[in-house]
């Protein structure tokens, strides 16, 4: 499928895994921007991965009780950075050049590099 | 519907005391003693290692203790069996501890057909 | 098709087959019904090999696990209703058998029970940390195939093989009077979730993803569930049948896990006694790695992070960190005491709660041509996918009425 000619958002895009260059697991589509209006055409113009994009899908309650377990970080992935999307979406560049694969960093450093076949 | 509430809570309230409700534990206290009886003859028969013999004898009661303090009826016949069970020693005869099961078996009958 | 990574594969999955769970009911169904609910494990593995083999499709063909499709389906809210429910009867389910480990290992060495415990999840957690993927999944696997000896026990027993086979008809037994038919009613619900557990279904498709499973594999996929689930299932059966003849004719209804062993003991003295309780060991100890890991593949994919055993731990470090936190969360739950044999009823009834939710995702997925391709599901696998999961949804309604009922079928 090539990427956003015409898409339906919920059934095609919402909530598909996301792989960089490299093949990394680098979240899920968490939310979408769109950009246009009413009467206008309306173009997906970037992905909001994190649990802050989490706020207007699910109810108050859990979404503050998500803020305490997760945090409110939400990382913009422009539109122009999606090659392909299909089972998952892939992108242009590595994660960490759009502000993904943050929290995967941090927790390596607690994991010990030895011992593993 | 608050009537039907109350109804439904006696029901219930009913069915947590009583021979009934002790049914259970006495089923398993019968299948505990025959288990017990079971490790007993095998071990006789030199089939078993004797850390077995020793961790079942410890599990088994263990398990019939639970159905023993469990009772709602404790001063019933069928508690007073399971007391008799409890004070075996771990190596008793498995013919002994099969009689134990048996007569439960029997009370057992007799709650599920009351 | 290797021959020899067939074999491997298919000798894997017998070895790992049955768990604490199914051991439990297994023996109990036997004692207290006779053959007559040989029929529920028949039934139950063949709606595994069902899912299995669907699950394993979607992962050699879309390459993605059926965690991360089944949040696409679902969406957040429900996606994450199902991701709770199967986290906690999955956590129950590892508990049940980090217990039923240092059970074994208590009958094994007589050492305190919590110490046990505390050594088995060191034991697994080193075993998940040192050996990569395919080696923690065959390592466990094939020494749990020390659990043939329950077969080789049964043949030896001489059972009434005729009334044996008649337990393959789906059946329910004259004269039951109304509490006994709820009791049999509740041990076929019990069996079929003992047998078709959601975290199977989730960690066999991950695995697929970690073995690199392409079209190519589809054959072995469809092999290993079919031949693999169904000799694994046949040790169920032999438990159940030994327990038929040895144990309900001396109101024996195993009230521990360590009585099964004996099936192995009456014919075969101790060494088919060390065999039993060595068999059982790890083939429990298999289901723990299983049921930690596929916890830790529901939250790593539900939230797509790096996960899976083919990296090194340190490349895929929250999958790490969400297995070792479940094992020890397993650990912690048995250290508060509570006995092997609750955590077996709460696993069961947990587990078929959440299974229709399972395997709903699952189906769509595989029969979706736009990720599927000309590998979508055919008539048969629509069929029987749709037939099991009717089944699964009704014994889901009447798992905890009937639980309740029979005070977890004790009568």
């Amino acid at each position: 499928m090539s990427a956003l000619a015409n898409i339906k958002i919920v059934s095609q895009l919402l909530d598909l895994p996301i792989i960089d260059k490299d093949e990394r697991s680098c979240g899920i589509v968490d939310d979408i921007e769109l950009s246009g209006g009413a009467g206008k055409e309306l173009r997906v113009s970037a992905l909001l991965v994190g649990p802050g994009a989490y706020e207007g899908r699910m109810p108050r309650w859990l979404y503050w009780l998500t803020r305490k377990i997760a945090g409110d970080r939400m990382a913009r992935v422009p539109a122009d950075q999606i090659v392909e999307i299909g089972s998952v979406v892939k992108l242009k560049s590595r994660g960490e050049a759009l502000g993904l694969h943050t929290v995967e960093d941090e927790v390596r450093t607690w994991i010990p590099r030895k011992g593993a076949l | 519907m608050a009537r039907k509430l109350l109804l439904l809570l006696l029901t219930l309230a009913s069915c947590s005391k009583g021979p009934e409700a002790d049914l259970q534990y006495v089923s398993d206290a019968r299948s505990v003693a025959a288990e017990w009886a079971l490790v007993n003859e095998q071990a006789a028969q030199g089939k078993l290692t004797r850390t077995y013999v020793d961790s079942m004898h410890q599990w088994l009661r263990q398990q019939m203790q639970t159905d023993s303090s469990s009772l709602s009826q404790p001063k019933s016949a069928y508690a007073a069996e399971i007391a008799a069970v409890l004070d075996q020693p771990d190596d008793a005869a498995p013919a002994q501890l099969r009689s134990y099961a048996d007569r439960l078996k029997q009370i057992e009958d007799s709650l599920e057909s009351a | 098709m290797n021959p020899l990574e067939l074999t491997l594969g298919i000798m894997t999955a017998v070895g790992g087959f049955v768990d604490i769970s199914e051991l439990v009911f297994a023996a109990k169904a036997g004692s207290t019904f006779g053959y007559a609910l040989i029929w529920a494990f028949v039934l139950g593995t063949i709606g595994m090999s069902v899912f299995g083999e669907m699950s394993g499709r979607v992962a050699a063909i879309a390459k993605q696990p059926v965690f991360n499709l089944m949040r696409h389906r679902l969406g957040l809210k429900l996606g994450l209703v199902t991701l709770m429910g199967s986290l906690i009867s999955t956590l129950i389910t590892c508990a049940a058998e980090v217990g039923g480990m240092a059970l074994i290992l208590n009958y094994l060495t007589g050492w305190p029970y919590p110490l046990l415990a505390l050594l088995s999840v060191i034991a697994l957690m080193a075993s998940m940390w040192i050996l990569p993927f395919k080696w923690i999944e065959r390592t466990y696997g094939l020494l749990g195939l020390m659990m043939i000896v329950f077969a080789v026990a049964l043949v030896a027993i001489h059972p009434p093989w005729a009334k044996l086979a008649g337990g393959i008809a789906p059946q329910v037994p004259p004269g039951l009077s109304t509490k006994e038919l709820l009791n049999y009613s509740y041990f076929i619900v019990a069996i079929l979730s003992a047998v078709m557990f959601p975290y199977e279904s989730y960690f066999y498709s991950s695995g697929g993803i970690e073995e690199g499973w392409g079209a190519k594999d589809l054959l072995t996929n469809r092999v290993t569930c079919t031949v693999g689930f169904g000799l694994g299932s046949l040790l169920a059966i032999a438990i159940l049948a030994s327990s038929a003849q040895l144990f309900g004719p001396i109101n024996v209804s195993p009230e521990i896990p360590g009585t099964s062993a004996l099936e192995a003991a009456t014919p075969f003295g101790k060494a088919g006694l060390l065999l039993a309780l060595l068999g059982m060991l790890f083939a429990v100890a298999g289901a723990a790695v299983e049921t930690c890991m596929s916890n830790a593949y529901a939250v790593s994919q539900f939230f797509g992070w790096e996960w899976g055993r083919h990296a090194k731990p340190s490349e895929a470090p929250r999958f790490t960190v969400a297995w070792i936190a479940v094992m020890l969360l397993a650990l912690l739950i048995v250290l508060t005491g509570v006995d092997v044999m609750s955590l077996v009823e709460y696993a069961v009834l947990f587990s078929i709660i959440v299974l229709p939710l399972t395997y709903l995702p699952l189906m769509l997925l595989a029969n979706d041509k736009s990720y599927m391709r000309e590998h979508a599901n055919r008539w048969l696998a629509k069929a029987l996918g749709w037939l099991f999961f009717v089944v699964v949804t009704a014994a889901a309604v009447a798992a905890i009425p009937l639980y309740l009922l029979t005070s977890g079928g004790g009568g």
